[in-house]
Order: C-alpha cells, then sequence, then structure tokens
C-alpha cells in the first residue's frame, strides 16, 4: 500500500467521471440487491417482510453515511431522529387525522429541528466522547418513549397507524408496500448522489480525510459537520415514519438502541463512506439475520463473529472487496 | 419533599453504588490512558465477575474470599483474550475510531451470548461478604456490605496509586499514556503494556461485580447499564488518576439515587444520561480535573 | 504595501514563550521567507497566523484589517491559504476532487444548490472541473488526476496540497516546510513551482528548514530562534548576519521528529 505503482498514467478524462464513482463490484453488488427485492416479490411470504425491513434501514443508513462516512463522525444517537419520526407521524396521523404523506414530512420537520439544536453543542465534542454523547441521546429518547406513557403508550406500543398514501390511494398490500418502499429508497438514493457530488459533499469528505485541511481551505468545519447531521436525522426520520406505515405499529423496541448498533453495523458490512455501502449493507445483514434466525443464541454469536470477522478483513466493507481483488490482480 | 431520612438513606445506598462506578470508571481510565480506545465492552467484566464467583462458589464450595479471588483472575484472562484477539489485530492496523468501538460492543454482545449458554439467562446472587446487618444508626440502615466496598475500595485506589507511582511496569503505563511514541521510542513494550492495563483494568471490573452481586444480582444483561454508568463516572472524574474516577463514580451514584427520590425510579437513566451530557459539555476535561487528554 | 502584518506577536505554552514579541511585515507580491533552527517557533507563528492557534498577545493584520482573533475559515475567505508540514491530503478523494475542494471559497452553494442543480451551479461544476484540471497541469499532476490522492507518492503529495492551496486563488500563501522529505529533484522543481506562482502575483510566505533553497529564491527572510526574531533582511544580509551564523552553527541539529 505505501508503495503505489503509478508507472502507467491513465489519461485524464472527466468525462468519464460518473462511471468512475462505481465500479462494477458495486454495481452487480447493487444489481443483487434489486434482484433480491424481485425475488421478494415473486415469492411473497416472509421474505416480503424481511425486504421491507431491508429498505427501512437502508434509507436510514444511506442518511448515517452523510454524517459516518462522508464526515467521518461518530453517532451512535440516530435512532432518536428515527423514534421522532415513528411517533410524530403515528400521533399526526392517529391523533390529529393527518394525511400520511405530510405527517412523515411534518416529523421530519421536527426530526430536523431537533437535530440542529442538540447536534449544536453536541458536535463539538470528538471521538469518544461525541460517541458517547450520541450514544445516550439515543438512550435517553429510548427511555423517554418508555416513561411517557401519555404520548407514546410506553412498553404496549402504538397500534392504529394507517398505511402510507396520499388522499384516497393507499397502499395497503404487502408487494405493494416493497414497491413504494424500493422506490423511495432509489429517490434517497438519488438524492443523496446529488448532495455528495457538489459542493457541499466534497466539503464533507475534505473533513473526514483531515479536518485542518478542509479549516485551511475555507471549509466552515463545525457548520458543515451540523448540516450533515441534520441530513442524517431527515433521512433517520423519513426512515421511522416510514417503519410505522408499514407496519401499522411501532414500540419504543423498534427505536431502540439496538436500532443504532444493527445500522451500525449495516454500515460497516457495506462499506461505510462508500456510495452504495449503506443499501448493500442494509440488505446484507437483513438477508443473513433471517438466515440464522431460529437457531437462538447461535445466532447473535455468528451475528458477533460476523461482525468482528468483518472489522479485521474487510475494514471497507463488502463495497470495498471489488477495490481490494482489483488491487490484488495488479500487485500480481 | 422527600424526607430528610428518605434523603440520607438514599445517600448511602448512593455512595455504595457510587463506588462500584468509581472502580468500572478506574478500569475505563486504564485502558483509554494506555491506548486511546475506549472499552465499550467494559460492563461485561463487571457481570462476568458477579458470575463466575457465583459459579465457582456454588459449583466447588469454595469460600467467598477465595472464589473472589479466583473469578478476579479468570476476568482478568478474558480481558488479555478480548485485547489479543479483538483489539489488536485492529489497534495495530490503525483502524478508525469508530471500527474499534463497534468491535468492542461485537465482544460484549458475543460473551453476553456465550454466558447464556453455558451458565444460563438466570439473575443470580450470593449473601453478602459478611452476615448480619444491616448497621443501624438510628432509621439509617448500612448494609454491611457497603463497609467491604468501602474498605476493597479504599485498598484499590491505594494500591493502584502505589502502582502508578513506583512500580518500574506502572510508570511505563504512563509514559504510554503520555506519548505513545516516545515510549515506544524508549524500548517500552507497548503492545504488551496494553495487554497489561485489559487485565488491570478487567480485573478491577470483576471485583467490581463480585461486590455489588450480593446487594443487587447478576446476569448475563447487566453489562451495559454499568458499562455505561462507568463510562459517565470516568467522563465526570476526567479519565485521570484512580482518585478522580472514584470521585466521579461516587458522585454520579449520589445524584442517581436522589434523583430516583424527587422523580421516580424511571428517570433513573434519564437523569444520569443527561448529567453525562451536560459535562461533556461544559466540562469536557471532567468536573474534577484530572491530567484528561482530549480525545 | 504590507499585506500581513504582525505586531508584538506573541505565545505562551505555560511557562513557555514559543513565540516571544514577533514583528514582521510581508510586502504585497513579495517571497519571504521564515527560517530557524527547529523548534524555533515558525509552526507556531504560522499557526497564529492562519488563524489555528489563538495568540497570547499581539496583533495580526492581513491585507489592512485586524483579523487577530478572526477564526480560520474566515481568514482563508479573506485570501489567506496555507498548507501543512504534514501533508494533510483528503484520503478516500481522487486527486482531482482534492483539488475541487480547494475551489471551496472561490465557488457558492450549499445543499439545495445541489439538490435542485440550478443553471449556474451546473455551469460552477464544470468551471470546478476545469480549473482543478488546469492546476494539476501546473504542478505537473494531470495524469494523476483520477487517482486516489493517498496512493501518490510524497513528493507528489506535496505538490497536490499546493495545487488544491492554489484553488483557493489566495492573496497569501503560506507554506509550512514545503520541501520537507523531497529530494534534490523534487526540490528543485517546486522550487520553479514557488517561485512560478510568485511571479503570478501570488504573495508567498514560506517556513523553510531547507537555507539554501531558501536564500536562493526569496526576496526576504526573517530568522527565529528560541520564538524570537533575531534577524531579517535580503538573503545576502542574512547570509552575512553574525547572529544567524551563530544560531545554525550553534544549534545541533535535531532531527524532525
Amino acid at each position: 500500500m505505501t508503495s503505489p505503482n503509478i508507472t502507467s498514467p491513465k489519461p485524464a478524462a472527466p468525462a468519464a467521471k460518473f462511471a468512475s464513482r462505481f465500479d462494477r463490484f458495486q454495481v452487480v453488488l447493487l444489481g443483487l440487491s434489486a434482484l433480491a427485492v424481485c425475488f421478494a416479490l415473486i415469492y411473497g411470504g416472509y421474505l416480503l417482510t424481511v425486504m421491507q425491513m431491508a429498505m427501512i434501514y437502508a434509507i436510514f443508513c444511506v442518511g448515517l453515511n452523510f454524517f459516518m462516512g462522508y464526515t467521518g463522525q461518530a453517532s451512535f444517537g440516530q435512532n432518536s431522529f428515527a423514534c421522532i419520526g415513528g411517533y410524530g407521524s403515528a400521533i399526526l396521523c392517529v391523533q390529529y387525522g393527518w394525511e400520511p404523506a405530510l405527517a412523515l414530512i411534518g416529523a421530519m420537520v421536527v426530526a430536523g429541528f431537533f437535530a440542529l439544536i442538540i447536534g449544536y453543542p453536541t458536535l463539538r465534542l470528538r471521538g469518544h466522547y461525541l460517541a458517547m454523547a450520541t450514544f445516550s441521546l439515543g438512550l435517553i429518547t429510548y427511555d423517554i418513549s418508555i416513561q411517557w406513557t401519555s404520548v407514546t403508550q410506553g412498553y404496549m406500543g402504538y397500534a392504529g397507524i394507517p398505511s402510507l398514501g396520499i388522499g384516497n390511494w393507499t397502499v395497503e398490500s404487502e408487494r405493494g408496500k416493497l414497491v413504494v418502499l424500493a422506490v423511495l429508497l432509489a429517490f434517497a438514493f438519488w438524492l443523496s448522489l446529488r448532495m455528495r457530488d457538489s459542493r457541499f459533499g466534497r466539503g464533507l469528505r475534505a473533513i473526514s480525510g483531515s479536518e485542518n485541511g478542509a479549516a485551511a481551505l475555507g471549509v466552515r468545519v463545525p457548520r458543515f459537520k451540523l448540516i450533515a447531521f441534520v441530513v442524517a436525522a431527515l433521512y433517520a426520520s423519513a426512515a421511522g415514519s416510514l417503519y410505522a406505515y408499514t407496519f401499522n405499529f411501532i414500540s419504543p423496541e423498534a427505536f431502540g438502541p439496538a436500532m443504532s448498533i444493527l445500522t451500525f453495523t449495516m454500515l460497516f458490512v457495506g462499506g461505510v463512506g462508500t456510495i452504495v455501502g449503506p443499501i448493500i449493507g442494509a440488505v446484507v445483514t437483513s438477508l443473513l439475520q433471517e438466515v440464522v434466525r431460529g437457531s437462538g443464541h447461535y445466532q447473535d454469536i455468528a451475528y458477533a463473529v460476523g461482525l468482528l470477522a468483518t472489522l479485521i478483513y474487510a475494514p471497507k466493507g463488502l463495497s470495498a472487496l471489488g477495490g481490494l481483488f482489483r488491487r490484488k490482480k495488479e500487485e500480481a | 419533599m422527600p424526607s430528610i431520612v428518605e434523603l440520607t438513606q438514599s445517600l448511602v445506598t448512593g455512595v455504595g453504588i457510587g463506588l462500584i462506578y468509581g472502580l468500572i470508571a478506574i478500569g475505563f481510565s486504564v485502558i483509554y490512558n494506555a491506548s486511546g480506545i475506549v472499552n465499550f465492552a467494559q460492563g461485561v467484566f463487571v457481570m462476568l465477575g458477579g458470575m463466575f464467583a457465583h459459579s465457582i462458589l456454588t459449583r466447588y464450595g469454595l469460600p467467598i474470599w477465595l472464589s473472589a479471588i479466583i473469578a478476579t483472575i479468570l476476568v482478568a484472562a478474558v480481558g488479555v483474550l478480548v485485547q489479543i484477539f479483538v483489539i489488536n489485530p485492529r489497534w495495530r492496523r490503525n483502524a478508525p475510531l469508530f471500527a474499534i468501538i463497534l468491535a468492542t460492543l461485537a465482544v460484549q454482545l458475543l460473551i453476553e451470548q456465550i454466558v447464556i449458554l453455558t451458565l444460563g439467562d438466570q439473575p443470580r446472587t450470593y449473601p453478602e461478604f459478611t452476615s448480619g446487618g444491616p448497621l443501624k444508626l438510628g432509621p439509617i440502615a448500612i448494609p454491611y456490605q457497603l463497609f467491604w466496598v468501602l474498605g476493597v475500595g479504599a485498598i484499590l485506589v491505594f494500591a493502584l496509586t502505589q502502582f502508578f507511582n513506583r512500580t518500574p511496569m506502572g510508570r511505563a503505563l504512563r509514559a504510554c499514556a503520555q506519548n505513545r511514541e516516545a515510549a515506544a521510542l524508549l524500548g517500552i513494550p507497548v503492545e504488551r503494556m496494553l495487554i497489561v492495563a485489559f487485565a488491570l483494568s478487567a480485573g478491577l471490573g470483576a471485583i467490581a461485580g463480585i461486590l455489588i452481586t450480593p446487594t443487587q444480582y447478576t446476569a448475563y444483561l447487566i453489562g451495559t447499564p454499568f458499562g455505561i454508568n462507568g463510562f459517565i463516572a470516568a467522563i465526570i472524574g476526567g479519565f485521570g488518576s484512580p482518585v478522580a474516577g472514584l470521585v466521579g463514580g461516587i458522585f454520579l451514584g449520589i445524584t442517581q439515587s436522589e434523583a430516583i427520590v424527587f422523580f421516580g425510579a424511571g428517570f433513573r437513566n434519564i437523569i444520569s444520561l443527561s448529567l453525562l451530557l451536560i459535562v461533556l459539555m461544559f466540562f469536557p476535561k471532567g468536573l474534577f480535573g484530572g491530567f484528561a487528554k482530549k480525545a | 504595501m504590507a499585506l500581513l502584518k504582525a505586531k508584538g506577536l506573541t505565545k505562551r505554552f505555560g511557562g513557555l514563550a514559543a513565540n516571544n514579541e514577533i514583528d514582521l511585515e510581508v510586502p504585497e507580491g513579495s517571497l519571504f521567507a521564515v527560517i530557524g533552527p527547529n523548534g524555533a517557533g515558525k509552526t507556531t507563528f504560522f499557526n497564529m497566523v492562519s488563524g489555528f492557534l489563538s495568540s497570547s498577545a499581539g496583533s495580526i493584520e492581513l491585507d489592512g484589517r485586524d483579523v487577530t482573533h478572526v477564526p480560520q475559515h474566515e481568514i482563508a475567505g479573506m485570501g489567506l491559504v496555507r498548507t501543512f508540514q504534514l501533508v494533510q491530503l483528503f484520503n478516500g478523494m481522487s486527486v482531482a476532487e482534492n483539488v475541487e475542494v480547494g475551489c471551496h471559497l472561490a465557488t457558492k452553494g450549499g445543499v439545495a444548490a445541489s439538490l435542485f442543480r440550478p443553471k449556474w451551479f451546473r455551469k460552477q461544476e464544470v468551471e470546478v472541473r476545469e480549473r482543478a484540471m488546469e492546476l494539476l497541469d501546473f504542478v505537473g499532476l494531470s495524469a494523476q488526476a483520477d487517482i486516489e490522492a493517498e496512493l501518490l507518492p510524497y513528493g507528489q503529495q506535496r505538490l497536490l496540497e499546493l495545487a488544491r492551496a492554489l484553488a483557493a486563488k489566495p492573496k497569501l500563501l503560506l507554506l509550512d516546510e514545503p520541501a520537507a522529505g523531497l529530494n534534490t529533484q523534487e526540490t528543485e522543481s517546486l522550487a520553479h513551482i514557488i517561485q512560478k506562482i510568485n511571479a503570478q502575483g501570488t504573495t508567498v510566505l514560506l517556513i523553510e528548514h531547507d537555507v539554501a533553497l531558501v536564500t536562493r529564491i526569496a526576496h526576504r527572510i526573517a530568522v527565529l530562534d528560541f520564538g524570537k526574531k533575531i534577524a531579517e533582511g535580503t538573503p545576502e544580509e542574512i547570509k552575512a548576519h553574525p547572529e544567524v551564523i551563530a544560531a545554525y552553527l550553534g544549534v545541533e541539529e535535531i532531527p524532525d521528529a
């Protein structure tokens, strides 16, 4: 790695930029994920639920990737914003009779606002301090969602949430829900690409490369971190709302600290900071969980060992494996 | 408004649990200062301490003091294994911070599941080290176990202070804490020091777990709350000297148990986590100074 | 006219004065160098001037405006751009993207612009790409544009950092030991590039360890030793200055950590 071989310079081709963003391996992985969705649509059954979940988590992770991947900051508390999204949508729809689509946006506004006022003091922290502060944020939200029974109905959970829809058109069938979720994920992904490949996105990625270097070039580091945090929170909130509309029921457990750790894992498995990583990670992890489910505690052991192995042998996640092979080939 | 008796009684409880948090906090600082890593699996050592001590006690009928010593040594060995197999491979590769955090969380999950499979998921406890009690001071009851916690805590803090200041190994650990590269240049085997730090830290966690089990219980899932509270105590104390960790723990313990009196048990975590956020944001070097390093 | 004016600039770390009452005026258009033995306080001075470190006393004026307590991004916005002694590349980004980040100050647009991509934004993106390629051409890295920055050999990383700083269209360019770790040949081409940058109208202030390099290219040199300015003048004056000779001959060379 330290002695790169640049004897055969490639001709510069700015036009090839889009193609160079995805390597072939990543395209294959993305294709396989789409295939998994199609498979679920054809065969139905429990696989539908698994893929619905994967799509929701993927939306969450696409947002998380902005803060953790591109900006290089650790947040273990994004579940807070999913919690706001989920309960916000549920309450707005059930108690105030809002349209689900409108409630989704309303909850996003609330979550974004909270992210702004929480992020402002919190993001001054670094490293472990930031990790722990955000983690405790997630724990506090979780505890509040349990304790504040008059609003959240506590442990019992919140039932009777309508399905997603606009006006008279609602999506009630499981297949329809998966299609809508997949389309929304594609939209969210497309938005993330637009943000990534711009002055804003480059600024974020510069921060993760070197905060000092970015600041020396005039990037307002604290402000950019805060915006990335808010973007991640908006995605998380949308994911939380979609969870509520998809399963028509939410409970504190759905948005507990376990969610943070699970999504963290997904991001790492897929490849933190890569373009397709969040989606690949969410799909692969969701499917793997189902494969080992039923084996009881061995499931969690397999999960933990798998995670540890990923962290050692594929620290940049699955979507970077393509690059790894290629580099090996070049070295040979 | 709660009565004076209630407040005083919860003060006693708070000091007891706070000392335990303090011991865990010292464990956090030992590893953090030697390696720059926060071991989020720290709570697991607390859980293992209680579980091992209970198993040795019930299966082999050994006296409590012997069970405690064996359990502590076993947990320290687990700490060494964690360092060698989980932390070191990443540490050597200069893995990003959150990869290491995630790895320690995975270790926690792994150990918890192994404990369920081998020792079961039922909570368990054993009697206090000294039977009888509690000591009655008017309306205030002080369990004998509290004196054990106080005594062991004081001895450990004294021993650790001596260790860090007087012994070559302790000084080497402190050198690693101040400047790892310089320590390596001076010929201090940094990786071996990390193993020592993990053993020490795991042992401290185990002792905390062994001490607390008689007044509460132990089960596979107690690791997380103890880990988090220990971390909060470490933050309050400022990741500095052993004394600072202990003081941070007592401060947290008292705040928590008084908060229960005022707001109810459901708010215990919300209060202590809010305390953490306040300290992090406004007193990033801890309430009690110490030679905190910037993260 | 002085583009940069430091008056009585002081930085104390504990009881130790890393910089002690330094006065310095960098004339517009000049190629100014600060030299001194290791630990003389050169980087501390740089860090204060560029807003990375707050000063204990004294004042800094940039282009006639007091910037003593102005945050770093704002100083950068006023046209003072710096590089680092330890190269601070943006790993995970390509060589071209690194330079594109450099255009940050010279461009505008945030989240909304990136989402809706109005016409001016698209035009700007094209210009940014073109400018990046131009600058890479200037430092001789255009062949490596699509390679990940961290894969470049060290000498080229230095050049990349330089191109990136230029993308910000600086009025005053601060270079912190740009030749550190370069071989003779690389140093030679770097010196050439620095002179070219200066000739195009950018004021350059550089810290250097390599006295031979500095005396060859700089118009004016200031010498720091133990946090104090001990001399200032033209290269010829400096070479003949007794205190400078003492500082360099009297202090044993300590290798860079």
